[in-house]
C-alpha cells in the first residue's frame, strides 16, 4: 500500500532523514517509534507531499505521491500532531468543513459528520467553539475531523499528546476500530506503551533511519535481553555487584540509589538463581519484580539510548 | 467552492482581530476625530467681544458703527460690540474682556493685543468695510447712477459669498482627515490578509498543513480564501462610508461610483498587502503583525492622518512618495472626488492604484500557492 524508498531529508546540515525505508501492507496498524527528533513527523510530512526532500520516492495506492495527486489524497485522513481546527467554528461546523472538503454530496457528508460525532463520542459538544473544550475532547474532535470522511488511510502524529489517560483510552480504542472497519492507519508516538497496545507492526526510528521493523514479538526477539529483574532496598558492596553480574545469562547490572537492576538473556530460574544468591549473603531486600522485555529494550540495545531520552 | 465561502466568511465574522482592526478600530477612530474636530469648529467661531470707541460724530463713522451692527446682528454671531470710552476700551483689552479695540474716526483703525483667529476675525470686518468702501466711493465718481443698486447688492456681499473649492465643492478643513481615515481603514484589510495567509500556508499553521492534504485544489483554496477577504473588507470600508455620510453626517459631495471604485481598489491593496508580508519567511506571528501595523500607521501618517499638513509637506518636498504611497493614492482620490473636479488627477490616483494592487495580489498569490515547503 505504501512504499518508502531512500527518503532523505535535510534541514540545511541536518540530516532529518537518512535513507529511510518503509513498506506499509493494507490493513496494518503501523507504528513509527522513536523519540522526539527522531525523524516521524518529517517522514509523515514528505509522505504526504508537504515537504520537498533531497532524494527517494513516497509511493501511496501505487502511484508516486505528489501534491496534486488528488485521487490518492481523496483517500488519505491525517490527524496532526498540532490540534488543527478552527476557534471560531462549532464542534459541527468544523467537522462538516473538513468533511466537505472530501464529500461534496451534501447528505452523504451530513451522514458522515453525525458519525464522525458518535465515533468521537461528542454528541453533547456539537454546538461548543473548541476553546470551550478540555485538552481530550479536543484531541478528539481533532480526530473526528481527520476521519470524518471514512479514509482508506489514516495517518496519525502524536494523536495523544497531552491528553488524559480515560481520553487516550477511548481515542486508543477508536484507531483499533477503524481499522476493523477497513482503514489502514499509521500511527507515530513516542509512547512505547500506545504502540505496543495498538500496533500490529512497528518501525523503530532513530535518526531519520528505520533501525528495525517488525511485529512487537519480533521486535523483542532480535535482542539479547529476555527478562529485566529490579531488587530495592538493597545494599551492595562492589564485590557483591561484580558476583551478581558473574551469574549465569546475566549480561548487564546497574545498581544504583539502592536498587540493582540485572538484565538478563532469555533462561530458566534467572530471578531464583539472584535471590539465592542475596540469601546466601544474607543480603536484606525489599521489592523484586521481573519483567520482560519492552520495546524501550528493543530501543536501548539497537541505538544505546534510552526511548524515553 | 459555496461550501468553502461560506465556512470562510463564518471563520472571518468570529475572528476578533479580522473584526476590530478593519472594522470597528476605524469606526472608532472616526467618532473620536469627529467630537474632536466638533470641539474644534465651535471653538473657531465663538463670538468674538470688541469694544468700539467713537472718536468723531462723522457721517463715515456713522456707516462704520452700522456695518459693526449688522455683522453683530447676523446669525452667525462672528461678534459682540460694545461701545467705550478709550481708557476703558484698553482696560477690557488689557484684561481679555474684549480680543480688540475699534477706533471709529475720521481714520478708521484697530488695536489688539495679540495675535490669533479671534484678532484676524476683527482685522478681517475692517478690510472688509474699507474695500467696500473704497468700492461705493470709485461707484459714487464714475458712475454715479449705479450707487443704489450697488449699495443694496454690498449689503448683502455676507450671504452672497462662500467659501467653495475650484470644483465648487465643499472644503471643509476636516475632511481631509477622514480621506486619510478611510485610506487608513483600506490598508487595515492586511489584518484580514494576514488571517488568510494563516489559513493557507502549511509552514505556518497545522490548519493550513490539514487544507492542503486534502483533495480540494489548492486554487480554490487560495480563491475561496482571497474573495471572501477582499470582499469583506470591502464591506468594512461601504460601513465606514455609510457611517462617516449618514451617523457622522460628513459631506460627500462626489459621486458614489467613484467612491465605491476607490474604496474596492483600496481594500484589494491592504488584504493582498496583509497576505504578502505574512507569507514571506517563519517570523514570529508578533513581529509580522508589527510590521503591517507599522507600513499601515506610517503610510496614513503620511497622508495627514494626524498631521493634516502632512501630504502637502511630502508633496513639497519628495513628491514621490506621495505618488508610491497607497493611503496618500487613495486619500486623494476621495479628495478628488469631493473637493476639487480635477479628472486628470483622480485617474493618475486610480491608475497607480490599480497597477499596485495588480502587483500586490498577484505576488501574494504566487506566494501562497506553493504545494510543497522547505521546513514546516
Amino acid at each position: 500500500m505504501i512504499q518508502i524508498e531512500n527518503l532523505v531529508k535535510r534541514y540545511g546540515e541536518l540530516l532529518a532523514l537518512d535513507h529511510l525505508n518503509l513498506e506499509i501492507e493494507e490493513g496494518e496498524i503501523f507504528g513509527l517509534l522513536g523519540p522526539n527528533g527522531s525523524g516521524k513527523t518529517t517522514a509523515i510530512n514528505c509522505m504526504l507531499a508537504l515537504l520537498k526532500y533531497d532524494k527517494g520516492t513516497v509511493r501511496i495506492f501505487g502511484e508516486e505521491m505528489s501534491p496534486d495527486n488528488y485521487k490518492v489524497k481523496q483517500q488519505i485522513g491525517i490527524v496532526l500532531q498540532n490540534v488543527a481546527v478552527f476557534d471560531e467554528l462549532t464542534v459541527y461546523e468544523n467537522i462538516d468543513y473538513f468533511c466537505g472538503l472530501y464529500v461534496k454530496d451534501k447528505k452523504e457528508r451530513k451522514k458522515l459528520v453525525d458519525e464522525a460525532i458518535h465515533f468521537a463520542g461528542l454528541e453533547e459538544y456539537t454546538k461548543m467553539r473548541p476553546k470551550k473544550l478540555s485538552g481530550g475532547l479536543l484531541r478528539r474532535l481533532n480526530i473526528a475531523c481527520g476521519i470524518a470522511h471514512k479514509p482508506r488511510l489514516i495517518i496519525m502524529d502524536e494523536p495523544t499528546v497531552a491528553v488524559d489517560p480515560q481520553s487516550r483510552n477511548r481515542i486508543l480504542e477508536g484507531i483499533k476500530e477503524l481499522n476493523r472497519q477497513g482503514s489502514t492507519v499509521i500511527y507515530t508516538s513516542h509512547y512505547m506503551e500506545e504502540v505496543e497496545q495498538i500496533c500490529t507492526r512497528i518501525a523503530v526510528i532513530d535518526h531519520g533511519r528505520s533501525v528495525a521493523v517488525g511485529t512487537k514479538e519480533e521486535l523483542k526477539s532480535m535482542i539479547k535481553t529476555g527478562e529485566t529483574i529490579t531488587v530495592e532496598s538493597v545494599a551492595l558492596s562492589d564485590g557483591q555487584i561484580a558476583a551478581v553480574g558473574a551469574l549465569p545469562h546475566v549480561f548487564d547490572v546497574k545498581y544504583k540509589e539502592q536498587v540493582l537492576k540485572v538484565r538478563c538473556t532469555r533462561g530458566k530460574h534467572n530471578l531464583m538463581r539472584i535471590l539465592s544468591y542475596l540469601q546466601e549473603e544474607e543480603i536484606s531486600f525489599g521489592r523484586v519484580f521481573s519483567e520482560l522485555p519492552t520495546l524501550n529494550d528493543v530501543f536501548l540495545e539497537i541505538t544505546g539510548k534510552e526511548l524515553r531520552d | 467552492m459555496l461550501h468553502l465561502m461560506k465556512y470562510d466568511v463564518k471563520v472571518k465574522l468570529h475572528n476578533f482581530n479580522r473584526m476590530f482592526w478593519p472594522l470597528l478600530f476605524p469606526l472608532i477612530l472616526a467618532t473620536l476625530f469627529y467630537f474632536a474636530f466638533g470641539k474644534m469648529d465651535e471653538a473657531d467661531f465663538e463670538t468674538v467681544p470688541v469694544a468700539v470707541v467713537e472718536e468723531t460724530n462723522s457721517s463715515g463713522e456713522k456707516t462704520f458703527l452700522d456695518f459693526l451692527y449688522t455683522v453683530e446682528k447676523d446669525k452667525s454671531k462672528l461678534i459682540k460690540t460694545e461701545v467705550m470710552g478709550e481708557k476703558q476700551a484698553v482696560k477690557a483689552l488689557k484684561s481679555g474682556k474684549v480680543s480688540g479695540i475699534y477706533y471709529a474716526g475720521e481714520k478708521l483703525s484697530l488695536t489688539v493685543s495679540g495675535v490669533g483667529i479671534k484678532e484676524s476675525i476683527l482685522q478681517s470686518l475692517l478690510e472688509s468695510y474699507e474695500n467696500g468702501k473704497n468700492t461705493i466711493e470709485n461707484i459714487a465718481v464714475n458712475h454715479p447712477e449705479g450707487i443704489q443698486s450697488a449699495s443694496e447688492q454690498m449689503s448683502d456681499y455676507r450671504d452672497m459669498v462662500k467659501q467653495v473649492s475650484l470644483g465648487g465643492k465643499t472644503t471643509d478643513q476636516t475632511a481631509q482627515f477622514f480621506y486619510a481615515l478611510i485610506a487608513m481603514a483600506c490598508l487595515y484589510g492586511c489584518f484580514s490578509g494576514y488571517g488568510t495567509a494563516l489559513y493557507l500556508q502549511a509552514n505556518l499553521t497545522a490548519l493550513a498543513a490539514r487544507k492542503c492534504v486534502t483533495p480540494t485544489h489548492k486554487l480554490k483554496l487560495i480563491l475561496s480564501e482571497m474573495l471572501t477577504s477582499f470582499f469583506m473588507h470591502f464591506v468594512d470600508i461601504v460601513i465606514l462610508l455609510i457611517y462617516l455620510r449618514y451617523v457622522l453626517g460628513m459631506d460627500f459631495r462626489g459621486d458614489i461610483p467613484r467612491m465605491l471604485l476607490v474604496s474596492f481598489i483600496g481594500s484589494m491593496i491592504g488584504v493582498s498587502m496583509g497576505i504578502f508580508i505574512s507569507s514571506i519567511g517563519k517570523t514570529r506571528e508578533g513581529a509580522k503583525i508589527g510590521i503591517l501595523l507599522g507600513i499601515s500607521m506610517v503610510c496614513s501618517f503620511l497622508a495627514g492622518l494626524m498631521v493634516s499638513d502632512m501630504k502637502d509637506i511630502v508633496e513639497r518636498y519628495c513628491p514621490i512618495i506621495n505618488r508610491i504611497n497607497p493611503a496618500a493614492l487613495i486619500a486623494d482620490a476621495f479628495y478628488c472626488i469631493n473637493v476639487y473636479d480635477d479628472p486628470a488627477r483622480f485617474w493618475r490616483s486610480l491608475a497607480i492604484l490599480t497597477v499596485m494592487s495588480v502587483l500586490l495580489t498577484l505576488g501574494s498569490f504566487f506566494m501562497v500557492r506553493r504545494e510543497r515547503y522547505d521546513s514546516i
